[in-house]
């Protein structure tokens, strides 16, 4: 089928003509936001097995969690902490690039990354002296399973950061393009906001 | 177009009225399923022989050959043939949902005097008890006619489904909650309950029988079963009694208890392999209570039968039914 | 997601791929795809392995967890890396210079290039029908096998174990990865054009997604090498029995996660396509009902498909990481499994259909040469659709024991489905009111496209009334039900999409005479077999058994036949369309005289789609109205003019 696009097109022909903007979103902002969404229903699915096995489930426990285990509201209030200050440091690094202040830039993101590595440390260490373990029955499915749903997203949400920090340190960002920046922003203020609802439902109420 | 809308109508309320869709009803409930079926029907015929007349018609009428190039008229819409096939479709569903749910809230509800069965189900066996009844135990379901019976629940593995076709009504047994049901049959005879949510390899034998008889048969038969099941030793009578209840029978052959079962080895044979495979008979039954997958008899499969035996049955019920299976009294 | 990255900011000369040729080994294909598949494999079983013992778990070599990590998650990560999907990312992640819009990988020069990473959307929409085609034919032959089986009571050929694995297997290759995927490549081809774009928003995205689809069948498939055989618990793996039956089961558990993410990307594509790439001129309310369809159903697809990814993961912990989500002695809760499920499983029906719906609006005002009828309600009907979609998941779980109060609000919620869908049938009969009908193939399997989803969204107003469901849920009446719309359905549009499409995507025509034949000898074994499972269903038969009553051998014995006569027809199909690819005539770039854009450009489509993207003037249905245009083109590669008709 080619032979007779490349005769209608000449060897010199390179690309396609740009695509029409039809919109005033950027694609590949709308397809983060669009990502977002997916990803937002599918913590749905997790808080739906957690409303399951707390409310619907006739043999639900009386005290969340069911005695004699508690969730460690506190080290987790700080974690809370963390990661809501790390939402600002992104904020900053995203406000730099748009004023052409590199410096601001980097050191933005490094600290971004540096309370995300904190958060996750502290989770990490969380499970370990938590009291219990996978295996202790529905409510511990509910919590590792919607923790631990998060903690991967803070680890992808990482990455995302990384790269964009690499490329950051190469001087790749201008004040015009930087949703190289915008996109791992916008999906790290996501991965705050969805903890907030997981402290507070899982922890909190 | 109007005739072929008729003629259409006609051989589909043939095709709906000629083939015996539904089992004979055997519960009051399954004449009322039969009769929201009948209300949908109706409405269903009039919907397909409408749309089969305009389109067989339309493929008659307005073909048009290859080499023709002409267009059909711009009609774009029309708003109210739009709003009457929005408005008319709704109404005739709304008129099924309402009669439904009338339908649906008279099932739900017994009629006076309702007998009460607990059904628990396993892989692969049902079991039945009742209550109010001398908490008489059996294998197979024996309900007296015209009266209510209300069945509570339980699965002790995975979901499975309990349907007598002949009586309509359906409920899956789900772990961990109880599930109810009412059936009210309406006449005598041998009927039976299948499996309906798949549930493991025996699944599509899960059977049991289901046995409608009249009042003072049911009488009848909860005493026999009381009283067979009275004293405190090992009896054949216990045994046998015991090995109709576990459903043994389901899917075993045994000439003493006159069950045909296919779905696992003949038991008439057992003490025969135990001799062969060079075993006290004895322990070779046990184990293969206790433990099913151990031994599996050539020709059949592994995990059909639960290994959950030595845990539902006491160790004198298994002694009493090891007793019964290799002969000895 | 750094997918979605478009940036660069290098100088612009260089490209993702470097110039210089490296050897086989290194080079983006087959044989780095093997040796990356084998090497991340053994990443995974150390990992998994290195943990436990560091963490002192026994056993060290837990082959449950190995061959979810190892085999079932890395191991495919590592063959798409091998084949070349992540190359340009990794450029641009290392922070080396790539141009985005390089297009190194795009269009196919010869039919090897259809066995690569390739970004075109005309090329993976191929891509796309040819590998969904080979599932089908499996998940076909294995119909046919179990239908063998059935064809007396008792047990003939296999045990019930295989029979329930070989059932399981034919639902979710025919679900998961033939229908929705084969929408999705009809759509990837024809979108895009329709819309006027040079491509899909995301191409390296596009191509990434397709290639998660041969892992996800593939994984299906392998699941029969497992220790315990294939997974068997049918399509919708309910738990608790799901979470301990044999490994095999963890195979569908991660095929459907491939699978799902495949759909997800490729939803997510479309709607950024069709948001921010449109024509000049093209407004939501000029577009194509193929890409109003497709839109709505990418919509369903990114909000629900997260939610049977949940329902997977859940049985998969509650195997290897020993949670309790469906342990009800634990505090689970067994019925949370089918909700969930069907959250998303019930709006999957639509996705498998709406799609079709979008192929016949097309082909029925085509060749009905008259102008769609009720456009924007066809339109509001399918939004209609995606809105009360939402709100019927239990209509499933009638008998499942959940909560009453459910009942009546879901009853009626999925009886008023029944009315946007009654506005497209009755939409399509007054499109070929009065029209020029041309009754070739297309529009042939559109109408028995249109008779058979009669019969099966009618058997579905029974299946919605709570009683009647309460007798017929759980029989062979659902499967004639759910054979009703997605054989008689879905797959009719699929074969109508196929042929309408045929001479755009391959520059050839297929043969007509054939083509009639296919659709008969389908059209008459289908109804045979499928028809009398209504009445067999209802009368006493459950489904999904290996073994059934004596009374119901007789008209098992037709359905049997029947199916391998519809097995059979697949073949004129198929020889058909391999004919007609290789030898068929030069087809004419516009030969149903349509107004949509992809028929305003040559066939097969100039490797970028337009020269110059057309500017659209009105609505695509135009027919019969004197001097109406859909599109102008600029660009001296539009075959001779527009269509214009009056």
């Amino acid at each position: 089928m080619s032979a007779h696009a490349e005769a209608l097109h000449g060897s010199d022909h390179h690309g396609p003509p740009a695509a029409n903007q039809s919109s005033r979103i950027a694609p590949t902002i709308l397809g983060m936001f669009l990502f977002i969404g997916t990803e937002a229903m599918l913590f749905g699915s997790f808080f739906a097995a957690y409303f399951f096995v707390r409310v619907v489930n006739p043999d639900a426990p009386d005290s969340w969690p069911p005695s004699p285990y508690e969730f460690p509201q506190f080290v987790a209030g700080i974690n809370t902490a963390i990661l809501v200050t790390s939402s600002f440091t992104m904020h900053w690094a995203l406000q730099s690039v748009k004023r052409n202040n590199r410096r601001g830039l980097q050191a933005g993101l490094v600290l971004t990354i540096l309370m995300g590595i904190a958060f996750l440390l502290t989770q990490f260490i969380e499970y370990a002296h938590i009291g219990f373990n996978t295996g202790d029955g529905a409510f511990a499915s509910v919590f590792f399973g919607l923790t631990g749903l998060h903690g991967a997203h803070v680890l992808v949400g990482l990455l995302l950061l990384t790269f964009a920090t690499i490329r950051a340190f190469r001087g790749h960002y201008s004040p015009e393009h930087h949703h190289g920046v915008e996109l791992p922003g916008i999906y790290w203020h996501f991965v705050d906001v969805m903890w907030i609802v997981v402290y507070v439902t899982v922890y909190l109420i | 177009m109007t005739g072929l809308g008729i003629v259409i109508a006609i051989l589909v309320t043939l095709v709906a009225v000629l083939i015996p869709w539904l089992p004979t009803s055997a519960s009051e409930e399954m004449d009322r399923i039969e009769f929201v079926y009948w209300f949908a029907t109706v409405i269903c015929i009039a919907v397909f022989a409408l749309v089969m007349a305009v389109l067989l018609y339309s493929v008659m009428a307005f073909r048009s050959p290859p080499e023709d190039e002409s267009d059909g008229p711009p009609i774009h819409g029309n708003t109210n043939l739009e709003v009457a096939w929005t408005v008319v479709p709704a109404i005739l569903v709304i008129a099924i949902g309402v009669i439904s749910a009338f339908v649906m809230s008279k099932n739900g509800e017994a009629g006076p005097n309702p007998l009460n069965v607990k059904v628990f189900a396993q892989q692969f066996a049902w079991r039945f008890v009742y209550p109010d009844d001398n908490e008489v135990k059996s294998g197979e379901l024996v309900l007296p006619v015209n009266r209510s019976a209300k069945f509570e629940m339980e699965s002790a593995d995975v979901i499975h489904s309990f349907w007598i076709p002949a009586m309509g009504q359906k409920q899956d047994l789900v772990p961990g909650i109880k599930t109810r049901i009412i059936v009210t049959p309406t006449r005598t005879g041998v009927f039976s309950l299948v499996c309906t949510e798949l549930c493991g390899v025996g699944h599509a034998t899960m059977r049991a029988t289901v046995r409608v008889v009249s009042q003072e048969d049911f009488v009848a038969w909860v005493k026999e079963r009381s009283d067979g099941g009275g004293g405190g030793g090992v009896s054949g009578d216990k045994a046998a009694a015991l090995f109709a209840d576990a459903g043994c029978g389901g899917c075993h052959a045994f000439t003493p208890a006159g069950t045909t079962g296919e779905i696992g080895p003949n038991l008439d044979d057992l003490v025969a392999a135990a001799q062969k495979a060079g075993q006290d008979p004895a322990d070779y039954v046990r184990e293969a209570i206790v433990d099913p997958g151990k031994v599996i008899a050539p020709g059949y499969q592994d995990g059909v039968m639960p290994p959950s035996y030595g845990e539902t049955l006491s160790p004198a019920e298994i002694d009493s039914l090891v007793a019964y299976l290799t002969g000895a009294k | 997601m750094s997918a979605v990255e478009h940036e660069s900011h290098g100088a612009g000369h260089g490209s993702g791929e470097p110039t210089r040729q490296r050897s086989i080994l290194m080079r983006p294909g087959f044989v780095r795809a093997a040796w990356c598949f084998a090497l991340f494999f053994l990443v995974g079983l150390y990992l998994v392995a290195g943990i436990r013992w560091l963490a002192g778990w026994d056993p060290v070599y837990d082959w449950n967890i190995i061959v979810l990590v190892g085999g079932l998650t890395l191991a495919p990560i590592g063959f798409l890396l091998g084949l070349g999907s992540f190359d340009y990312w990794l450029y641009w992640i290392s922070g080396r210079p790539t141009i985005p819009d390089d297009h190194a990988n795009h269009g196919a020069r010869t039919w090897k290039d259809y066995f690569k990473v390739n970004t075109d959307h005309k090329v993976i929409g191929v891509q796309y029908l040819v590998t969904t085609f080979v599932f089908f034919t499996l998940g076909g032959l294995m119909a046919m096998l179990f239908r063998a089986e059935l064809a007396q009571p008792g047990m003939q050929f296999m045990d019930t174990q295989t029979y329930n694995g070989l059932v399981s297997m034919h639902a979710a290759l025919m679900i998961f990865v033939f229908i929705i995927p084969a929408f999705a490549g009809l759509a990837n081809f024809a979108v895009p054009l329709m819309l006027g774009a040079p491509d899909m928003a995301f191409p390296r995205l596009n191509a990434l997604s397709f290639w998660f689809l041969p892992i996800a069948g593939t994984m299906f498939l392998c699941s029969f090498l497992a220790p315990g055989g294939a997974f068997a618990t049918g399509w919708t793996s309910y738990a608790p029995l799901a979470s301990d039956q044999p490994i095999g089961q963890v195979f569908f558990n991660m095929g459907v996660q491939w699978a799902g993410a495949s759909s997800i990307l490729t939803a997510l594509n479309f709607l950024v396509t069709i948001i921010t790439m449109r024509a000049p001129g093209m407004t939501f309310w000029r577009m194509p009902l193929l890409v109003w369809a497709n839109f709505t159903t990418s919509l369903l697809v990114v909000i629900a498909t997260p939610f049977i990814a949940g329902s997977q993961f859940f049985v998969m912990f509650d195997r290897v990481m020993h949670t309790s989500f469906f342990v009800p002695a634990e505090g689970g809760y067994v019925l949370g499994y089918q909700h969930i499920f069907w959250f998303y499983s019930h709006p999957a029906v639509y996705i498998m259909i709406l799609p079709g719906f979008g192929i016949i609006s097309e082909i029925i005002s085509v060749m009905s040469r008259k102008p769609i009828f009720g456009y924007r309600l066809m339109a509001m009907s399918l939004l209609g659709i995606l809105v009360l979609g939402f709100s019927v998941w239990a209509h499933h779980m009638f008998v499942a024991g959940m909560t009453d109060w459910l009942r009546v609000p879901m009853m009626i919620s999925t009886l008023l489905i029944a009315v946007p869908t009654g506005v497209k049938v009755f939409s399509w009969l007054a499109t070929l009111w009065e029209g020029r009908i041309k009754l070739n193939t297309p529009m042939l399997f559109s109408l028995g496209f249109i008779s058979m989803f009669v019969i099966g969204g009618l058997s579905g107003i029974y299946l919605a009334s709570v009683p009647i469901t309460i007798h017929a849920s759980d029989t062979y009446f659902i499967v004639a039900h759910i054979h009703y719309v997605l054989f008689g359905g879905s797959v009719l549009t699929i074969f109508a999409g196929i042929y309408y499409w045929f001479p755009k995507m391959t520059g050839r025509m297929y043969n007509e005479r054939l083509g009639k034949l296919h659709f008969w000898l389908t059209f008459i074994s289908f109804n045979l077999t499928f028809f009398p499972m209504h009445w067999v269903g209802l009368v006493g038969m459950p489904r999904r058994v290996a073994d059934y009553a004596d009374r119901f051998a007789d008209l098992n014995l037709v359905v049997t036949i029947s199916s391998f006569a519809l097995g059979a027809s697949v073949v004129v199909f198929f020889y058909n369309m391999i004919v007609s690819w290789t030898r068929g005539p030069i087809a004419d770039p516009n030969p149903w005289r349509a107004m949509t854009l992809e028929w305003q450009v040559s066939s097969p489509p100039p490797i970028f789609n337009f020269d110059e993207i057309p500017q659209v003037v009105g609505g695509p249905y135009e027919y019969g109205v004197p001097g109406a245009r859909h599109a102008i083109l600029t660009s001296t590669t539009a075959p001779a003019a527009q269509e214009v008709h009056g």
